[in-house]
């Protein structure tokens, strides 16, 4: 282990948590590298928050290993664990200053009152909470005392930080601006990040890889653009961003190709382990084209709706193999409803899909 | 001249005023009835002489008798509440962060069973097991710790406050542990996850925020053990022993009003006090005791 770099690998070897009959983590194997950022994605209920846990020590695994840094911590209890982690609530000690929260942490691994405090400060400034050491946690806004909740988990420099939905109590604009900064200081810091969220868009900005789960289970992990082009399945599909998914046929196997045909037009996309028959192919709103007219090589669609948002166009559009949502930026021209349009699909953002 | 609505709205408030001053009237005469009025008859009888009117010569008397139970009563009632306090922060801090949920379940079933229990009863119960050659003695005895020469009676000072513990700490308790209950967790997890180890969790982050709840508990219970005839009575009557014995002699043995009153009003002075460090405290946080 090199000493000065203290970015942490966290893996997990067939992790499983139970809480009497509820499994709510199922056999999860992962790896999150040492200093990147990795969101854990998925609906309510999933087992994100336990994932979590089980990191920081707050929950044992009933089964599986969990390694930082490449020791066995499976057992290990929190107070041991070098990983700090920022609360949904936050969790600032209501009693305590500002300064007191942020140098807690210190004090219990016995630094001297005057030291903590100084280190305290400077991490409050890096959060952009100088001068704010004297106040309570109840004389603060809600962005304030989520930056003074990660000041007290940056101050211990751990080898992992963990967040567990951190933005979930500001506002939409306030979230925006927190995500940002909490991408900015992890890659200033270089720190191994395991974040929480179930906002997909939350989740595409401010990951290097995403794990998005389901059950209890991992249903797919990968980097922000390979889950948003190539999801393995329809529940990914439709978890991250939205997908149209539509009834499509393999026609034959050409080599890494299937040959697809979907009403009347035929494409060539990765089989992905897919044999000739019936399939699910998802696309995404934005990789359909709309044209003029139906030409030879598009199928022929009927305008239901249009929509004007600013900076895009929203359409319905009815084909032969289903209605259609499709995002068209070109704001400068609009099919209106009732028109007929031939729709065509682009080379990205189309992808076979595992039932 | 006023509108409409404003004169409804008057009316309305008047109505309101009114029946709200309807609502507290029974219990302010209460109140008065059974409280303040025998404690003035009271005070006034303890500041009486009897032949010149007002002075303080039961209080001199009471402190030439007494001023050695005066003493030994704050001493007792003193030690009793500090243990008392330090026992209900253990048991809530056990209940809210206790690693073996059956040990949890069972203490939670057990720790209460004392507040059905009358003081006489408690203190009848102690005599037999605190004696000489009582149950305890003869446990300890048994189990080979001591020999039956070496064994002492603890119906003394001790045995009372044995007894006043053994009998408030569940009522504290009850109130503390129902506030750590009702804590915020996640701060309990935030500190063990910087760091900290359950005794530092529990005196720094579990204690101040429930403090309040353990000052009145605590607070209540100095008021009950002060105010408590049977325990000392059984178990230690002897010298010195506490203002509320004392305060039954007069009576019983004298007709001696006016120092019994003397003596009452000494106990009203000392939780006064106590009740004027809690208010202090209360303010000083801003309000809501
Ligand atoms: N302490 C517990 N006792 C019993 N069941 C629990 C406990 N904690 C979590 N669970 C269960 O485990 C499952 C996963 O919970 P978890 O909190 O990890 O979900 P989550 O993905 O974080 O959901 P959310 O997005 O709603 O926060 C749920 O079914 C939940 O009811
Ligand atoms: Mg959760």
């Amino acid at each position: 282990m090199n000493t000065t770099q203290k970015a942490a690998a966290v893996v997990f070897e067939k992790v499983s948590k139970a809480f009497g009959s509820v499994v709510a983590v199922n056999e999860v194997s992962l790896t999150v590298e040492p200093g990147t950022l990795v969101t854990l994605l998925g609906p309510s209920g999933c087992g994100k928050t336990t994932t979590l846990r089980l990191i920081a020590g707050l929950e044992m695994p009933t089964a599986g290993k969990i390694f930082i840094a490449g020791r066995d911590v499976s057992l290990l209890p929190a107070t041991d664990r070098d990983v700090s982690m920022v609360f949904q609530s936050y969790a600032l000690f209501p009693h305590m200053t500002v300064l007191e929260n942020v140098s807690y942490g210190l004090r219990v691994s016995g630094m001297k009152k005057k030291q903590a405090g100084e280190k305290a400060e400077a991490v409050l400034a890096q959060v952009n909470m100088p001068g704010y050491g004297a106040r309570l946690p109840s004389e603060l806004s809600g962005g304030q005392q989520q930056r003074v909740a990660v000041a007290r988990a940056l101050v211990l420099e751990p080898q992992v930080l963990l967040f567990d939905e951190p933005l979930s109590n500001l506002d939409a604009k306030l979230r925006r601006q927190v995500r940002q900064d909490i991408r900015e200081l992890q890659q200033n810091l270089g720190l191994t990040t395991v974040y929480v969220t179930h906002d997909q868009a939350e989740a595409l900005a401010v990951s290097d890889s995403i794990i998005v789960m389901r059950n209890a289970e991992i249903a797919q992990k990968g980097s922000p653009r390979d889950l948003y082009e190539k999801p393995e399945d329809i529940f990914v599909a439709d978890f991250i961003g939205d997908a149209n998914v539509v009834k499509a046929e393999i026609v034959r196997i050409d080599g890494e190709q299937a040959i697809v045909r979907v009403g009347v037009i035929e494409i060539p996309l990765p089989h992905r382990g897919l044999t000739p028959g019936e399939v699910d192919l998802a696309i995404r709103p934005e990789s359909v084209q709309l044209s003029n007219g139906a030409a030879g090589d598009a199928l022929a669609g009927e305008v239901l709706k249009a929509t004007y948002l600013g900076g895009h166009i929203e359409y319905t559009v009815a084909t032969p193999v289903g209605e259609l949502f499709v995002i068209d930026p070109r704001v400068h021209m609009m099919f209106s409803p009732g028109g007929t349009v031939g729709v065509s699909f682009a080379e990205r953002g189309v992808t076979l899909v595992h039932p | 001249m006023r509108t409409a609505p404003a004169s409804a709205f008057g009316r309305l408030w008047q109505n309101e005023r009114f029946l709200s001053l309807a609502l507290v009237t029974p219990a302010l005469l209460t109140i008065g009835a059974l409280f303040l009025y025998p404690l003035g008859f009271s005070v006034i009888s303890a500041f009486s002489v009897e032949d010149s009117g007002f002075g303080i010569a039961n209080f001199t008397k009471a402190f030439d008798f007494y001023s050695n139970d005066i003493l030994f009563t704050v001493i007792i009632v003193g030690i009793s509440t500090v243990l008392i306090g330090a026992f209900a922060i253990a048991i809530g801090g056990y209940l809210t962060m206790g690693e073996s949920p059956l040990a949890v379940s069972i203490l939670k079933w057990l720790y209460r069973w004392p507040l059905f229990i009358p003081f006489i009863v408690a203190g009848q119960m102690m005599r037999t097991f605190l004696a000489k050659n009582g149950l305890m003695n003869n446990m300890i005895v048994g189990a080979g710790l001591l020999d039956p020469s070496q064994t002492t009676s603890f119906l003394d000072w001790r045995g009372i406050v044995i007894t006043f513990v053994w009998k408030q700490t569940p009522f504290v308790a009850l109130l503390v542990a129902g506030a750590m209950a009702s804590l915020d967790r996640s701060t309990i997890e935030a500190a063990r996850n910087l760091g900290a180890g359950r005794i530092r969790i529990l005196a720094q982050i579990i204690v101040p925020q429930v403090r309040p709840t353990i000052v009145v508990g605590l607070i209540l219970s100095f008021v009950v053990m002060m105010s408590v005839l049977s325990v000392p009575l059984m178990i230690n009557a002897q010298n010195p022993t506490m203002l509320t014995v004392d305060m039954a002699f007069r009576i019983n043995t004298y007709g001696d009003y006016g120092v019994a009153n003397a003596l009452g009003f000494i106990s009203y002075a000392m939780t006064g006090f106590v009740a004027w460090i809690y208010l202090r405290q209360g303010v000083r946080q801003g309000g809501a005791p």
